[in-house]
Parts: C-alpha cells; sequence; structure tokens
C-alpha cells in the first residue's frame, strides 16, 4: 500500500479545528511534512515508528510498573508526526503566557504579604484561605528576588475558532519538559533533515537556561553555588526527567536522606563531608518538603528545611505555597488579576468557569450538565473530573454528592473541544485531540519560554483527556521560524 | 561526590564484575560437561554462584541446560545473571546523572537483553556457548564503555574499587572450591581439570607461556594467586585495588583514608610476600579465607567511611 492513502481517511469534523487541515486542504504549515510523508511506504512508517520507540527503551526513557514482583518497563506513548505551531501563532502564545505569568507571581507576592488584591475585593478572601495549597508558612517570608514561579507549564488548548485557550496554569512542579527534549532527539533521528528543512526553532537552550536562572537564585555570593534538583527517588514516574535536568545542567540529583540541615544551612553528605548547598530545584511536592512543618510522616523532605529558606540561607525553585495561584478555582480571577496588577486585557482566554460554592452557579451547572466538566480543584492529571457528556446517570448522582460535601472544591467549565492534530496509527493518518504545554522560565532577567514545549494527545478515538496518566501519548512540537 | 552515588557506582561495579566472572565460568564448564568422560557435575558451580542447599543442587548437578537456566535467568535466584544486572541497573539508574549517557544506554540494554523471554527458550534449545558468548561481549562492552567515556575522577576510583575487590573475592572462591573438590590434594594430575579451571579464568594462555611442564596444581596456585601480570590474579587485583583507592586521598576525611589505606597496605604485603611454598605450608584453604576475609572487612569499612548516609 502505497502511503498516497494516508490522507484518504483523514476526517474531521465540523466542529473541530483541525491543525493540519482547513477546508480540505493542508495547511501551509504542515504542506512540506505531508509532502514528505507522502513519499514514505507504510513499512518505512512503521520501520520509523519501531525506531522511536526502540530509542526511547535504550535510553531508559521509560517508567517501571510493578506487578507480581516484577518490573515492567513501559515507555510513554509516542506519536511521530510532529505538531506544528507557526511563528504568528507562537508570538501570540508567548506574549499571552509573558503577561499571564507577570501577574501570577504579583499575585503570589500580594497574598502572601500586603493582600492588596483582597482588601480590594478583587479576590474574595475566603477563596484563598480555602485553597489547600495555600502555607500560611510562606506569609511575609523573603522570596529571593520576589519570583515565585521560577518554572512554569502552562497548558493550553484551541477551539474550534482556532483561538487559544487557557486551561490551567502549572505553578508548582510542572512535568514533562524532558519529553520536550527528548522528542525533538528522536524526531532527529527518525526523520533526517526535516528539521532544518522545515526552519523549526531548537529546544536545545532550555537546559542552559534554566541552569543560569538556578545560579542567579543562590543566596550566597560565591563563585561556583552549588544547585541541587531534589528528586524523590526512582520510583517516581517523573524520575528520568529529573536525572535528565540533573545531567543537562551537570548538578547534583539528590533524594531527601542526602541532605540535612545544621544551624539554619543545608548541606549534602558527600564522600569528603558534608557541602553545603545554595539552591534547590526541588521536584517533591510542597506537603512533603519538610517534615517537621508539613506531614510528618514524609520520608522525601528534609528536616529543617523550610527554617533554613526562611533565613534565607538557602533557594528553593519553585517557591513553596505556589499552589494558591494555579488552583482551579482561583483560575477564574487571573483575567481580573492581570487588569489589576498590569491595567492591561488578557491576551490568552480563559475558558468560563462557574464556581460550585456559588448556589446560583451550581444549579446552573447541574441543570446543564451534559454540556460540562466538572473537576476538583486541587486534583491534577486528569483524576477527580466527570465529563458530563459521557457520564451515566450514576455516575453524576454520585458525583453531585460529592460536589454538595464540599462545594468550594470544585469547579465546573463548559466542555471545551480539543483542537485535533494528525497521528500515525494503524498505517494512516488520523486525527486525534491536542493540547499543547510551554515552559517558561523566570528569572532575574525576565521570562523566556523556550520556543516549543510538550504536545499531549488523547490516543483514543474522540477522547479530549491528553493526561499520560490517562492514557496519553505525546508529539515533538515544532514552532516555526518564518 | 554525594555518599549514596558512590555506593551505587561501587555496587554497579561489583555487580558487572560478578556478572562477567559467572558467564565466564559458565560457557568453560558447559565445554567441559561436553567432554568428560565421567558425568560432569556442576555442583562445584553452583557451590560458588548459588546459595543453594545441598539437596537441591544434587538435582541441577547433572542437568547442564537446567542448571544454565538456574544461573542465567532464574528468576528465583538472587545471584542469577537476570537478577544481577538488573541490581546493577537499578544502581546506574540512581546515579544516571554520574555516568556518561553511553553506559547508562549500555546497562539498560544489557538489562533489556537479560529480560528477553527468547534467552530462556534459546538456553533450552539453542548452543549455549553461543547464548553466553553474546552475553559475554555485552559485558565486555560495559567495560570498553567506562574505559572510554568515565571521566577519571571520583565515580571512576569507586567504579574500580567496586570491581577490583569483587575480583580477588572471586579469583580466591573459585579457587577454593576447585581444590575443595580434591581435599586440597595437590598431587593431582589431571590435566583437563586445571585445564578448564584456567580456561574459565581466561588463564590457560598465559599458564602454557610461563611454565613449560605440564599441570601442576602449585603452578596454578602460583599463577591465580601471585602472577603480577595475570589481571584475575589476586595479586593483581590487589595491587589495582590500592592504585584506585590511593586516588582518594584528600585533604577532608584524613582519618578515614588512612584506614582503609591501613588495611589494604596490610592485604598487599601479605600477599606480596608469599610464595607457593608459604601458601600450602600454611594452608591453602585458610590463606584464602583469610584474604577473603580482610576483603570484607576492607568493603565493610569503605561502607562506613565514604558509603555511609543514614
Amino acid at each position: 500500500m502505497q502511503a498516497t492513502e494516508l490522507l484518504n481517511n483523514y476526517f474531521v469534523d465540523n466542529l473541530t479545528w483541525d491543525e493540519m487541515y482547513a477546508d480540505q486542504s493542508v495547511r501551509d504549515q504542515y504542506s512540506r511534512v505531508v509532502n514528505f510523508l507522502q513519499n514514505l511506504s507504510t513499512e518505512e512508517l512503521n520501520k520509523k515508528e519501531e525506531q522511536a520507540r526502540r530509542l526511547f527503551m535504550s535510553q531508559g526513557i521509560t517508567f517501571t510498573v510493578y506487578s507480581s514482583g516484577e518490573g515492567i518497563e513501559k515507555i510513554f506513548p509516542f506519536d511521530i508526526i510532529p505538531r506544528i505551531i507557526t511563528a504568528k501563532e507562537w508570538s501570540h502564545i508567548e506574549a499571552g503566557i509573558k503577561q499571564r505569568l507577570t501577574a501570577l507571581n504579583l499575585f503570589l507576592k500580594d497574598v502572601y504579604s500586603n493582600r492588596f488584591i483582597i482588601n480590594d475585593g478583587v479576590v474574595p478572601i475566603d477563596m484563598i484561605y480555602s485553597c489547600p495549597h495555600y502555607l500560611r508558612e510562606m506569609c511575609n517570608t523573603p522570596v529571593p528576588m520576589d519570583i515565585y514561579v521560577h518554572i512554569a507549564g502552562i497548558d493550553l488548548i484551541r477551539n474550534n475558532d482556532g483561538s487559544f485557550y487557557i486551561l490551567e496554569d502549572n505553578l508548582r512542579t510542572p512535568s514533562g519538559v524532558s519529553y520536550m527534549l527528548e522528542n525533538r532527539e528522536i524526531t532527529k533521528r527518525i526523520f533526517p533533515d526535516l528539521l532544518p528543512a522545515n526552519n523549526v526553532r531548537s529546544v536545545m537552550e532550555y537546559p542552559t537556561i534554566l541552569h543560569r536562572n538556578l545560579l542567579a537564585m543562590s543566596p550566597r555570593q560565591i563563585a561556583h553555588p552549588t544547585i541541587v534538583v531534589l528528586t524523590p527517588g526512582i520510583y517516581n514516574s517523573a524520575y528520568f526527567e529529573h536525572t535528565t535536568l540533573a545531567r543537562m545542567m551537570g548538578v547534583e540529583l539528590v533524594q531527601g536522606r542526602d541532605l540535612v540541615v545544621d544551624n539554619h544551612k543545608v548541606y549534602m553528605k558527600t564522600t569528603t563531608g558534608l557541602t553545603q548547598v545554595d539552591v534547590i530545584y526541588r521536584r517533591v511536592d510542597d506537603e512533603f518538603l519538610d517534615p517537621l512543618v508539613f506531614n510528618a510522616n514524609s520520608m522525601l523532605g528534609v528536616s529543617g528545611l523550610m527554617s533554613a529558606y526562611r533565613m534565607g540561607n538557602v533557594a528553593i525553585v519553585n517557591a513553596p505555597g505556589n499552589g494558591v495561584a494555579d488552583d482551579k478555582a482561583i483560575y477564574a480571577f487571573v483575567p481580573a488579576m492581570i487588569r489589576y496588577y498590569l491595567n492591561e486585557e488578557p491576551i490568552l482566554k480563559n475558558v468560563p468557569t462557574y464556581q460550585l460554592r456559588n448556589a446560583e452557579q451550581r444549579e446552573y451547572v447541574f441543570d446543564n450538565i451534559s454540556t460540562m466538566v466538572i473537576k476538583k480543584t486541587n486534583e491534577s492529571g486528569g483524576y477527580g473530573m466527570l465529563m458530563g457528556h459521557v457520564a451515566k446517570d450514576e455516575e453524576i448522582s454520585v458525583y453531585k454528592e460529592e460536589v454538595m460535601k464540599d462545594p468550594r472544591q470544585f469547579i465546573a467549565q463548559p466542555i471545551i473541544s480539543l483542537s485535533s492534530a494528525p497521528c500515525y496509527m494503524g498505517g494512516k493518518l488520523q486525527p486525534r485531540r491536542v493540547d499543547l504545554r510551554p515552559y517558561a522560565l523566570n528569572g532575574p532577567g525576565g521570562i523566556e519560554i523556550v520556543p516549543g514545549g510538550l504536545t499531549r494527545v488523547a490516543l483514543r478515538e474522540g477522547s479530549l483527556v491528553v493526561n499520560s496518566s490517562q492514557g496519553g501519548g505525546s508529539k515533538d512540537t515544532w514552532v516555526l521560524s518564518v | 561526590m554525594l555518599s549514596r552515588v558512590a555506593d551505587s557506582l561501587y555496587w554497579t561495579s561489583r555487580y558487572m564484575e560478578r556478572t562477567d566472572g559467572i558467564l565466564r565460568m559458565l560457557k568453560i564448564n558447559y565445554a567441559s560437561s561436553q567432554d568428560d568422560i565421567n558425568e560432569f557435575s556442576w555442583k562445584p558451580v553452583l557451590r560458588i554462584f548459588s546459595y543453594l542447599e545441598e539437596e537441591e543442587a544434587n538435582k541441577l548437578a547433572y542437568e547442564s541446560r537446567a542448571a544454565l537456566k538456574y544461573l542465567v535467568t532464574s528468576r528465583e535466584n538472587p545471584n542469577s545473571v537476570y537478577n544481577i544486572v538488573t541490581r546493577a541497573r537499578e544502581n546506574a539508574r540512581s546515579v544516571q546523572d554520574h555516568i556518561t549517557k553511553e553506559l547508562w544506554q549500555c546497562l539498560n540494554d544489557f538489562y533489556h537483553t537479560v529480560r528477553d523471554e527468547q534467552l530462556v527458550n534459546l538456553l533450552d534449545r539453542e548452543d549455549p556457548v553461543t547464548v553466553l558468548d553474546g552475553l559475554i561481549k555485552q559485558g565486555l562492552l560495559y567495560y570498553g564503555t567506562i574505559d572510554i567515556t568515565m571521566a577519571r575522577g571520583e565515580g571512576y576510583a569507586f567504579i574500580n574499587i567496586g570491581k577490583f575487590i569483587e575480583r580477588a573475592t572471586q579469583s580466591a572462591d573459585i579457587l577454593d572450591v576447585k581444590f575443595s573438590n580434591l581435599n586440597y590434594d595437590i598431587s593431582t594430575t589431571d590435566t583437563i581439570y586445571w585445564k578448564y579451571l584456567l580456561l574459565s579464568i581466561s588463564g590457560y594462555e598465559l599458564y602454557l607461556k610461563t611454565y613449560r611442564s605440564g599441570f601442576e596444581a602449585k603452578n596454578v596456585v602460583e599463577l591465580i594467586v601471585l602472577n603480577r601480570d595475570f589481571p584475575r590474579s589476586i595479586v593483581y587485583s590487589i595491587n589495582q585495588l590500592q592504585r584506585y583507592f590511593e586516588r582518594l586521598r584528600g585533604e577532608r576525611m584524613a582519618d578515614s583514608y588512612q584506614q582503609i589505606e591501613f588495611m589494604i597496605g596490610r592485604l598487599k604485603s601479605k600477599v606480596h610476600y608469599s610464595t607457593v611454598e608459604t601458601i600450602m605450608s600454611h594452608g591453602l584453604h585458610k590463606y584464602l579465607n583469610e584474604i577473603k576475609a580482610e576483603l570484607h572487612g576492607i568493603g565493610i569499612a569503605l561502607n562506613q567511611n565514604y558509603f555511609a548516609y543514614t
């Protein structure tokens, strides 16, 4: 079978924006890639798919599922067809994320110090204090250079009119950036010459910028501050990412048990004694950071870490307590924050959000539940969601009861139809729903966004859930320079 | 370097050295089993490389394929190649940022090879030597990758310390078990017995070049314990151990360093100032046990002084 049949079965309904197809023709940005693919036979494409799988396996870009005492190595599904973003689209996204992140960072500074935004009635006070991720321990704690969010992974989706919407702000420990980097490496191997021919911008700068920003956070003004990446350990599903980042920056990868606090300073235990640590890029959640302050049972953190932080002897990246700003209920107030702090109109739109704590809005949502998705405000990874259009009646009534117990913990949004992008499946191209997570780095020099990101894809036909924990995969994401 | 990292590098290296030892041993013993007029027994090998009870070992003793599978692919045998490579790789995985990407991929590929279910079938039906050779080559790739890609820093020193402690222990073990089979009777002139022992530790050719008078137990002991040019000899391993340990000398932790330096120095002198005659009069079994005990003590001291992090 020749691959000219690749596109014959590509069917997109009118209600979905497709990244490749518009009015029965291929969009400009995809034309080179489609031409290239059409010259390949199905066997060749299958071979490339297999080659990609092998590369992931051999490099150990895997996560281990433990069952019956034996680990099974799995790779996150990777689709070989790149997702392409034009230069124009990118400059819009870039401006929008910079604006949003600036406002969110100001918001964090504000809620943990003067609380102007609360006193001025822009964000209701109970929204803040009822958020489980709001940390009283962070109130009036000085944060180096007032940077709370050093690394953000803000999720975007595209509605059927083609415009981008913010789906959620991940300001705690956003993951997936290693897939942005590795997916690109795989593309270089399986499609030689295709990247330069398409003027694709490089994503290689990411670890360099991150390293530079981390160095700038050091409280001690010394020539070679010690920077570490703090990982929960090899059983964490993002462990590969932690090693990749440590390796690419040439810094130490540590676990909680490698660190010790003495006299409000953090040290790591080395073969030549203790070495003081200046900056911790932590991939451990707030709750587990310090058993003396947060979860007392945590084995992943370091006793006394928060006191060292408050004394200004160590920098923690991202700052603890950021969860109050990426809470799904606070999300609804971000456009108001942008107007309040920056006196600007938001560049990127929010998805309309209903607060279930508000009786009127709750009633509206329950009446229109088949067009809604209800989410828990403090869950991520696609857990605890109710998709109204597919849920059974019993599921809905059980979920409603759950909501009534604590309505603050739930929000609802109209179901947004994610845009689709071509995936290579079963010997042909098929449309699957995608989102986009660019990674923004915030340092003393301002906010920088590496041109690219992680495109997550819902591999099941018709599915709108792209989370890797729910059977999602990923794609290489190209940002074109012209 | 983090203590935990040093610990993991050391153990990765010990496990890989053990893997190489087991595989070579199995290859030669299998060849020997095809060449034996009397029925060949796997018991000595099982004694060196597994923790089987007498009774269980007896069951496998005359079943080459079953013994091979137990020692290579068995999930139950904690010392099978499968389990050791898995542990080496788990250790390497936790220190990925301290070994080169090439080395990690090499270990990861080895791991996927021993996990391949095909391996059991091959050991069952195909020529085991081909299968074992394939695995030995993966191991050689590991040694070469370290040599060519790893920086000569502290990590490299710990890798080599682990490697040579393991190798010296293994050579002592092999020699001890092979002689205990003969009840330490050195008058044996069974040429084939010594030939296969030497082949299994790649010492056959060197033996031929060193001794012109055929196979004698005394010379075998001399080669394996005292020959400074033989890379699997005990003396060679201890010299290398000392050489790499000296690279850890530094301003800090002077006490720890001196304690272990003393232990290695003492062991080195013990071997350097032995002759095959003094070993034999001392009692070979006793001598080898003392060496093993000292190596074990060095391992414990390293653990206390350099790897302790809890």
